[in-house]
């Protein structure tokens, strides 16, 4: 049993070392040959051409750009509509990760303007997908007025009816958030925080790559201490990145 | 993949130890099937799959860094000013930048001229900011130095918008700037950077815009 044991860790310590070691990806070149820019960007000359059959090591990305090493030590930048044209040295086509999908991606952070109660609203979030139509939204907001100053953190469930559609599709949510005022002007507000529940309606779309915009109308209710509660409205528009 | 490996490590284990179990004891008789047995080989062939991984390629589209330089704030004088400054590079295009910033702001000319007269507390002289920006890379490019050296650059324009706490109040402000990115490696750039941030405040005594532009270098690393 014993035996067992130690042989039972060895192969995992094994499996680790091997894992330990950074090893990077050899293509090879499958088309008639694979051109080296200078930089990663279209307007960087092309500095090097490897030819059929070369074997090509990539050492990492830049947005579409692949920095590969030429079998001679050259470095260059490699678009990656050509290196997806690439085989591993089995015959196999190289596996160049594809973009998230729009319709079905998981992870979202974004930035935006807006407007909280006729107040500039600069808004900041993070969005994380359980399935493809239902995200919970974590927003953080700064709405700076003449009279006070307004911190709101917010969470919620959003609901995307139809996630399919690329450039425009509606979004609904609802949803709990805590505000924190800071007073500009005296007197000072009677409540420096409160909770507030909001309902919203939205709405988001694809742009390029990875980048999409989103826009979301919320109406709020603040529970104050006091005989009538506070319903502020707000609007804003943003742009994300999503993975 | 846990689940695979740790199968894979499960059956070794099991087969090794089964193989330590029975070491004394005969091999038992095989038993072969006859009914589904296919037209006979000449050559089995006796090869160990191998479960090849391909190594992920990494992604260094993150940058991160500091800047220095020169605030002018209207009416408060020219100010050194220090920041730091992170980006996600979308497309070889377009970039999310956000940076954080702090200066303090001099005296007015009112204040030179009557130094019995204060403006602002010295709270309230500092200037900070933070401002979320998407900027787009206008100009990629070369820059040569001497016959044969050059530097991959871009010249970018950024737009945004933040929050300036001047005179102890904040302030809701846009910026607009242009800049440079110098790729000393693929993985360290210089900036050179040129940015107005303009918001609306009555601290002088009467309600204006007011440019608030600063010129600053910054070093920041891909990773």
């Amino acid at each position: 049993m014993r035996r067992l044991l130690a042989l039972l860790l060895l192969q995992a310590f094994n499996v680790g070392l091997v894992h330990a070691k950074e090893r990077l990806l050899e293509v090879v070149v499958a088309q008639p040959f694979l051109e080296m820019h200078s930089g990663p960007g279209r307007g960087f000359p092309v500095v090097y051409v490897v030819g059929r059959d070369e074997l090509v090591t990539v050492l990492y990305s830049r947005t579409e750009w692949y920095k590969v090493r030429a079998p001679r030590g050259q470095e260059g930048w490699v678009r990656r509509s050509d290196l997806a044209l690439t085989k591993l040295a089995s015959g196999e086509p190289a596996p160049i990760p594809a973009y998230p999908q729009f319709s079905s991606h998981r992870w979202e952070v974004g930035a935006g303007y807006g407007v909280f109660n006729h107040e500039n609203l600069v808004t900041g979030w993070g969005d994380f997908g359980l399935t493809d139509s239902l995200d919970v939204e974590f927003v953080v907001e700064q709405a700076l007025g003449t009279i006070d100053n307004r911190y709101i953190a917010s969470i919620g469930m959003r609901h995307t009816f139809i996630p399919e559609w690329k450039w425009f599709s509606p979004t609904a949510g609802i949803g709990t958030a805590y505000q924190y005022i800071d007073d500009i002007v005296p007197p000072k507000p009677l409540q420096s925080g409160n909770q507030l529940a909001y309902v919203s309606l939205g709405a988001r779309g694809f742009i390029t790559r990875r980048f999409m915009w989103r826009a979301d109308w919320r109406k709020y209710i603040a529970f104050t201490d006091q005989n009538q509660n506070e319903e502020p409205e707000e609007w804003k528009f943003g742009l994300a990145v999503f993975f | 993949m846990e689940i695979r490996l740790s199968s894979v490590l499960l059956a070794t284990a099991l087969l090794s130890g089964c193989g330590w179990f029975h070491r004394g004891e005969k091999a038992p008789p095989q038993v072969v099937a006859d009914e589904a047995e296919p037209e006979p080989s000449i050559i089995e062939p006796q090869v160990n799959r191998r479960e090849v991984k391909t190594p992920k390629i990494k992604a260094k589209d993150f940058e991160l860094g500091g800047y220095f330089g020169a605030l002018s704030i209207q009416d408060f004088g020219t100010n050194p000013v220090y920041g730091v400054r992170a980006a996600y590079h979308v497309s070889e295009d377009i970039f999310l930048e956000g940076y954080l910033a702090r200066s303090k702001g001099g005296t007015t000319s009112l204040e030179d001229v009557f130094p019995e007269i204060t403006v602002l507390s010295d709270s309230g002289r500092n200037f900070t900011y933070y401002d979320l920006d998407v900027g787009y890379n206008v100009l990629p490019g070369e820059i040569f130095l001497g016959r044969g050296r050059a530097f991959n650059s871009a010249v970018y324009v950024t737009f945004g918008l933040g929050d300036v706490k001047f005179g102890d109040v904040d302030h809701f402000a846009l910026n607009f700037g242009v800049g440079e990115r110098l790729l000393i490696t693929d993985w360290l750039a210089l900036h050179m950077d040129v940015r107005d941030h303009v918001f609306e405040t009555d601290l002088t005594g009467r309600t204006k815009n007011v440019d608030n532009i600063e010129a600053t270098l910054g070093l920041t690393v891909f990773y």
